[in-house]
């Protein structure tokens, strides 16, 4: 209940960050002047919100950060409601948020005005892959039994955590059209969730799913009911998860990267983007992080901004193809 | 006795002084966050993680479960009060509740609620101690077709809630199933009614509306009545006491909530929400004296209340069997848990025993804690109606202005919060009831999408909901729950 205080205190302040800002982007060596306000775009126990938690809870933990990261949830419309917020704070250096594919996915459904291009790149910090499920006394073997039965069957579902046009629906679709098949011939059925998606494939409602590989990890290994075919991973992942061969190994020359991160207000300062960029890199290498980051299952997958902000428009050319094969494309 | 061994080494665990300090604390800050409106259990855990991060898991998750399962039982209270639901799950012991406080009975309905929630909660206590692992397999086996069923089922209800008019019920049912379409559908990604706005990407909160309809609609219909100077009676608590008769005529629905609550909240995505309804709606049925219920009946308090309860346990199912969030509250318990190095799932019961059994016991000793803490609560707490009216009402409207904002930072849910506080009184007025459009608007939503997902699945087939046999035996309940009434009544008639 402080906290809920303190949430109300920041919005609050919300004005003074303009005011703040102009001093602060004058001098050389930006440092923040006060809380920085960390927004993740959606309700608590999502990976918007892991992520901002996490990385507060590092940062304050090893003392990196001269003030204190407030980690604030702005929930709505798949994210939507808190970039249409943050878009409006031009300029303002102490405001983040966490980002994901759905900040090019959701404005190329049509469900948002801004896309990533509205807002400072600042690092990427992370990354997971989608892994392809199927019950542990299925007769598929490998990606490509079951593509061939997919072939034979396009009723077969595959079910995923997301709506149609997301996430784990991009990945299995660009997986199928990489395999030779047509990527809108997926009987895709969305789930509210990876852990529906996986409790539904345990109980036979569908023939495979598709989730990302951190969220699954739970779920596989000895005496599991479900069977991991592969990982869209360059190279096989480590723990619980090497055994999993890589769609490449299987002949299917294709990866999807889970990536997150981090972005800023529209036009952030060149000095605070630094500064962040900075602090991330440092926080990376501490092992407070590496220990969170191993126990929740992410890969670091570190960008600058500038890195980053390629990579987003890479990211945007390659969504919008498969959207358009899928006949999704909205804008 | 492989499970009382067990269970003798979860007490080891949740007995350590350190262990009970933190049942306490979690129970007792849980309780506080149920009373208020729209102040939830979910963002109450998420502001734990950083508290619980440097733990020992077993009595991380023993302070969080305490805090989920005490709001629950704590939300009751506003919920009786001030016709404002607490949380989400106490929504129908409102029904009873409320109209019990003004009749002067405001403290037998809490002490009922409370008797009903301990009870509810120790009973499904002991379902999860002793069946988790194999109910996990229940969970899983109900599939799209399977929750389709279930929801019809649980829409049949809408008959039994709507007092006078079936014809008006129905309206009210309808209403409330087209403002669960409302926001992106998750089959399609299309926008549905939301007009361009973002804010109704996400649809509208359940809270907001229940807020809306029961609590502001009944500050509007004092204001236009001209009761805003009316004096309360005296002595509006009256005796917390139950006399032998009411103690029997609770116990059944009591019992019967409890075990129906906890296998609605075994199932992912059904939780106490739908518990609590479909408890009340069979109580209801059930009775001799149905028509009574909505008008202060001391079953419709009981049995959502035991239902809600157990249903919040047995949400524990899944999540620690299965490694699978079935709410969103236990979608940020499962987050802690992993942050801090447990991962729940089928290997949960080897690996950390200690976790698993700790908190079971702990949840004993929690609901003991409850109910010792929440009796000597309600002639403090239920003080609050002998407020003079025109600062209960306004009390009222502050809760659930905060609440509402409180959920979403919105200024935009504050005006949703006011419209429906507006159709709520047009409800009221013109005698449509509202409790169908409640119930509606939280099974409407299910519904639909696990009807486009089993045909989806099923390549358009309508046979998918018949073939399977769950399915099949819950939508011949759903038509006998339809039908049998009906024949009830003509064989009355022609009598």
């Amino acid at each position: 209940m402080t906290t809920l205080s303190l949430k109300r205190l920041a919005v609050l302040a919300l004005p003074m960050a303009a005011l703040a800002m102009t001093t602060a982007a004058q001098a050389d060596e930006w440092t923040p002047s006060r809380s920085i306000e960390f927004v993740a775009p959606a309700n608590p126990g999502g990976g918007w919100d892991t992520l901002v938690r996490t990385v507060s809870r590092v940062l304050q933990e090893e003392q990196l950060a001269e003030r204190n990261f407030a980690a604030i949830n702005v929930p709505g419309g798949g994210g939507a409601v808190a970039w249409a917020q943050i878009a409006r704070d031009s300029g303002n250096p102490h405001k983040l948020f966490a980002t994901s594919p759905p900040i090019i996915l959701v404005p190329l459904a049509g469900a948002s005005r801004y896309d990533h291009t509205a807002f400072t790149p600042v690092a990427r910090l992370i990354t997971d892959y989608s892994i392809i499920l199927v019950s542990a006394d299925s007769d598929y073997e490998t990606i490509n039994d079951l593509f061939d039965a997919l072939k034979e069957n396009p009723r077969l579902s595959v079910g995923g955590g997301s709506a149609p046009g997301s996430m784990d629906h991009i990945s299995v679709a660009g997986l199928a059209s990489a395999a030779g098949l047509d990527a809108s011939s997926v009987n895709y059925i969305p789930f509210s969730g990876g852990g529906d998606a996986m409790t539904n494939l345990m109980g036979g409602h569908v023939e495979a799913v598709i989730t990302g590989a951190g969220e699954s990890a739970g779920q596989l290994g000895e005496g599991s009911q479900l069977r991991a075919l592969g990982v869209s991973a360059p190279e096989r992942l480590s723990g619980s998860l090497a055994d999993i061969p890589t769609y490449q190994e299987q002949g299917v020359d294709y990866t999807f990267d889970i990536w997150r991160g981090v972005m800023g207000t529209p036009d952030m300062p060149e000095e605070a983007v630094a500064y962040y960029e900075n602090l991330f890199a440092e926080m990376l290498a501490t092992d407070g992080w590496q220990q969170a980051r191993d126990q929740l299952g992410w890969i670091d997958a570190y960008q600058d901004s500038e890195e980053f902000g390629a990579f987003l428009d890479e990211q945007k050319e390659l969504f919008s193809s498969v959207l358009s094969d899928l006949g999704l494309l909205r804008q | 006795m492989d499970a009382l061994n067990n269970l003798m080494y979860g007490f080891g665990i949740a007995l350590e002084p350190i262990n009970i300090a933190y049942v306490f604390a979690g129970v007792f800050a849980g309780t506080i966050i149920g009373m208020l409106p729209g102040l939830g259990p979910i963002s109450a855990l998420a502001l734990m993680i950083p508290i619980t991060f440097a733990m020992e898991p077993s009595s991380g998750l023993i302070l969080m479960a305490g805090v989920y399962y005490g709001a629950i039982f704590g939300g009751s209270t506003s919920s009786i009060l001030l016709n404002a639901p607490g949380v989400a799950g106490t929504v129908a012991t409102s029904f009873d509740g409320y109209p019990m406080a003004k009749q002067g009975m405001a403290g037998k309905a809490l002490a009922i609620a409370a008797y009903a929630s301990f009870i509810g909660g120790t009973v499904s206590i002991v379902f999860l101690m002793l069946v988790a692992p194999l109910l996990s397999k229940v969970a899983v086996s109900f599939g799209p077709p399977e929750y389709f069923a279930l929801m019809v089922l649980g829409l049949t209800a809408v008959v039994s809630l709507s007092d006078k008019s079936l014809v008006k019920g129905l309206i009210a049912a309808v209403v409330g199933v087209m403002i669960s379409i409302i926001g992106i559908d998750l089959q399609t990604g299309t926008e549905r009614f939301t007009f361009g706005s973002i804010q109704l990407l996400d649809g509208i909160d359940f809270l907001v509306v229940a807020l809306g309809i029961f609590a502001l609609a009944e500050v509007f219909y004092m204001l236009l009545r001209g009761g805003g100077g009316k004096a309360p009676k005296r002595n509006a608590i009256g005796s917390l006491k139950l006399s032998g008769s009411e103690m029997k005529q609770i116990a059944g629905p009591i019992g019967r909530s409890s075990v129906l609550g906890f296998f609605t909240g075994v199932l992912p995505g059904a939780g106490a929400t739908i518990g609590s309804f479909l408890g009340y709606s069979m109580e209801k049925r059930i009775a001799k004296d149905g028509d009574t219920f909505g008008k202060g009946n001391i079953k419709g308090v009981a049995a959502p209340e035991a239902a809600n309860n157990a249903a919040c346990t047995g949400s524990f199912v899944p999540l620690l069997t299965l490694g699978v969030p079935g709410s969103g509250t236990t979608a940020v318990l499962l987050g802690a848990l992993l942050v801090m190095g447990v991962t729940p799932g089928p290997m949960m019961l080897e690996q950390r025993p200690d976790v698993f059994w700790g908190v079971i016991a702990s949840m004993y000793i929690g609901n003991i804690f409850l109910l010792v803490l929440n009796l000597p609560l309600i002639p403090l707490i239920a003080k609050i109606l002998d407020l003079p009216r025109p600062l209960l009402l306004s009390l009222i409207l502050i809760f659930c202005m905060i609440g509402v904002y409180g959920m979403s930072f919105s200024v935009f849910d504050l005006l949703l919060l006011l419209g429906f506080g507006l159709i709520g009184l047009g409800m009221r007025l013109f005698g449509f009831p509202a409790a169908p459009l409640i119930l509606a608007l939280i099974l409407g939503n299910i519904m639909e999408e696990s009807m486009r997902r089993a045909l989806q699945i099923s390549g358009g087939d309508w046979m998918i909901f018949i073939d399977k046999p769950i399915s099949l035996a819950l939508l011949v309940l759903a038509l006998l729950s339809l039908t049998l009434p009906l024949l009830k009544k003509r064989r009355k008639k022609s009598a």
